[in-house]
C-alpha cells in the first residue's frame, strides 16, 4: 500500500472508530434507560 | 455521563410550557413518543446512506488529477467540517432557547450535543492533517482557517466540560449556554477566514458563487457521504437526548415511588 | 411599557450579541495585517522585512522557472521564481518538495530574503487551488488547449465539472 492509501485508510479508520464508539455508547445508554424505565410502574413513568 | 445529579433536576412534564408554536415540542412526553418510532429508522437510514457513500467515495469515484488517491480523505474531512459548524449553529440555537425561553429540552439537547460536536471537530482536524502532510508538505500551519477551527474544537470541549462541572444542572446549563453563544462569533470567522485573510487553506469549492469547482464524479459522492454522516450524527445525538430525558423521568419516578412508600409506612 | 421577562432576556441576548459581534469585527479588522499567513512578492518592498528576519513568501510558481538540481552532498535542490503578477522573487530551496508542487501552483515558502534578492527557503508548502477534477478531464482540457496548468487557474468550472471525456487511449 502506498503512503497515500495509508493516509486515506487512517482518515477513514479514525472516522469509523470515532462514530462507532459514540454510536455504540449512545445506543447502549438509550437501551439501558428504556429498560429501567419499563421496570418502573406505569404510574411513576407518567410523573417524570 | 449517566451519573444522576445529586440535586433534584427541574421537573419536566409539570413545567412543560403551555401554548402553541415552538412549545408544542417542549413536552418531553410528546418528544419521547414522537422520536420512539423515528430513531430506529434514523439508524437504519444512516447505515444505508453512509454505506453507499463510503463505497462510492473509496471504490467508485475517480482520483484527482494532482492529489491522486489522497483526495479520498476529502470525503470525510469536508462532512466533518460542515457537521462541526452546523452542529455548533444548532448548539447556539439550543442555547438561545435555553436562556430566553428556559426550554427544558434545549438544555438537554445542548448538553448531549457537545461531546459529539467535539468528536466531529477533532476528526475534521485529524483528517485535514493527514491530507496536509502529503499535499501541502506539513501536518499543521497556524493560518486563520486552521486556527479558528482549533478554537471551535476548544469551544466544544469547553462547553461539554462546563455544563457537567456544576452540581446544580440548571446553573451548568446556563453557563454553557452563555459560552456557546459567545463562541458563535467564531462561526463566520471560520467560514470566511479563507476569503478575508490569505491562508494556506484553499477557498471554498462547493459553496461558492457560480459552479462548484469540483467535478460531479467527486461532488455527488461527497454529497452522499455528507448526508450519511449527518444522519448518523443526528441518530447518535437523538439517542443520547432520549436517554437523558428517560434518565430524568427515572430519577423522578424513583423519587415519587420512595415518597409514596414513606407515606404508606 | 413593561417587558415580559422572556422579552427582556431576549433583548439582553440580542444586545450582548451585537456588542460582541462588533467587538470581534473591529478586532479582526485591526489585526488583519498580523493575521496574514504570507506576504506576496509585491508586498515585500513595502514591508521590507530585512535580511535577518524570516518570513513567509507566497504566490504562484512562475511557468518555466523551475530548475531541479542536486547539491554537492546529494540532497535535492530546487530553484524557482514566485510571482503574484506585478513582482517576482527568485527562491532556492534544499529539500523534498510536497506532492502538489508544480509550476503554476500556489506556494508558501518560509525563509529569509538575502541582500542579493534571493529568497532562501527552509520550508516549502504547496497550496491547493480549490478545483477537484479527475485525471481524464484535466488531460482532455490540456489536449484541446483549453488549459495549461503552468499558466494558472483552470477555465470556469461550469465548462468542465460535468465533462465526460472518453478515456485517453494508450499511445495515441
Amino acid at each position: 500500500m502506498t503512503q497515500h492509501w495509508w493516509h486515506v485508510a487512517i482518515a477513514w479508520g479514525l472516522a469509523a472508530l470515532g462514530f462507532g464508539i459514540m454510536a455504540w455508547l449512545a445506543a447502549r445508554r438509550h437501551a439501558a434507560a428504556k429498560r429501567r424505565l419499563a421496570l418502573l410502574g406505569p404510574r411513576e413513568r407518567r410523573l417524570g | 455521563m449517566s451519573t444522576p445529579a445529586p440535586s433534584s433536576p427541574r421537573p419536566l412534564a409539570s413545567t412543560a410550557p403551555r401554548g402553541g408554536g415552538l412549545h408544542r415540542f417542549a413536552n418531553p412526553g410528546r418528544f419521547l413518543r414522537l422520536t420512539d418510532r423515528l430513531l430506529p429508522w434514523l439508524w437504519g437510514l444512516a447505515a444505508v446512506v453512509l454505506g453507499a457513500g463510503t463505497a462510492w467515495a473509496l471504490l467508485f469515484s475517480p482520483p484527482d488529477w494532482q492529489q491522486g488517491e489522497t483526495v479520498r480523505i476529502m470525503y470525510v474531512h469536508v462532512p466533518m467540517a460542515w457537521l462541526a459548524m452546523g452542529g455548533y449553529a444548532g448548539l447556539a440555537v439550543a442555547s438561545l432557547m435555553s436562556l430566553v425561553w428556559r426550554h427544558p429540552l434545549a438544555d438537554i439537547a445542548a448538553r448531549e450535543l457537545s461531546p459529539a460536536g467535539a468528536m466531529v471537530t477533532a476528526l475534521c482536524l485529524a483528517t485535514g492533517s493527514l491530507w496536509g502532510r502529503p499535499m501541502w508538505g506539513t501536518w499543521w500551519a497556524w493560518d486563520a482557517r486552521m486556527t479558528s477551527v482549533l478554537v471551535l474544537f476548544f469551544l466544544w470541549v469547553g462547553h461539554a466540560a462546563l455544563v457537567r462541572a456544576f452540581d446544580e444542572e440548571e446553573r451548568g446549563a446556563r453557563a454553557g449556554a452563555i459560552l456557546a453563544l459567545i463562541g458563535a462569533v467564531n462561526l463566520p470567522v471560520i467560514k470566511w477566514s479563507v476569503d478575508w485573510f490569505n491562508t494556506l487553506h484553499q477557498t471554498a469549492s462547493v459553496t461558492r458563487i457560480g459552479a462548484p469547482g469540483m467535478h460531479t464524479g467527486m461532488l455527488y459522492p461527497l454529497l452522499v457521504c455528507t448526508i450519511g454522516f449527518t444522519l448518523l450524527f443526528a441518530a447518535l445525538v437523538l439517542a443520547q437526548v432520549r436517554a437523558a430525558v428517560m434518565e430524568r423521568r427515572l430519577r423522578q419516578g424513583q423519587l415519587a415511588q420512595a415518597r409514596r412508600q414513606e407515606g404508606a409506612a | 411599557m413593561k417587558l415580559s421577562r422572556k422579552r427582556r432576556r431576549l433583548w439582553i441576548v440580542v444586545l450582548a450579541g451585537l456588542g460582541l459581534g462588533t467587538a470581534t469585527a473591529l478586532t479582526l479588522t485591526a489585526f488583519q495585517d498580523n493575521l496574514v499567513f504570507f506576504l506576496a512578492p509585491s508586498e515585500i518592498a513595502g514591508k521590507n522585512p530585512g535580511p535577518e528576519r524570516a518570513f513567509r513568501l507566497g504566490g504562484l510558481v512562475e511557468a518555466g522557472s523551475l530548475v531541479k538540481d542536486t547539491t554537492a552532498d546529494g540532497r535535492p535542490e530546487a530553484r524557482f521564481r514566485v510571482t503574484d503578477g506585478p513582482a517576482t522573487v527568485p527562491v532556492t530551496y534544499v529539500g523534498v518538495l510536497p506532492d502538489l508542487f508544480r509550476e503554476g501552483q500556489g506556494v508558501v515558502t518560509l525563509g529569509k530574503l538575502g541582500p542579493d534578492g534571493q529568497f532562501r527557503a527552509s520550508e516549502v508548502l504547496a497550496r491547493h487551488d480549490e478545483t477537484y477534477m479527475p485525471p481524464e478531464v484535466a488531460a482532455a482540457l490540456k489536449r484541446t488547449g483549453h488549459w495549461d496548468p503552468k499558466n494558472g487557474a483552470p477555465p470556469p468550472a461550469a465548462s468542465w465539472n460535468t465533462m465526460e471525456p472518453a478515456p485517453a487511449r494508450q499511445g495515441s
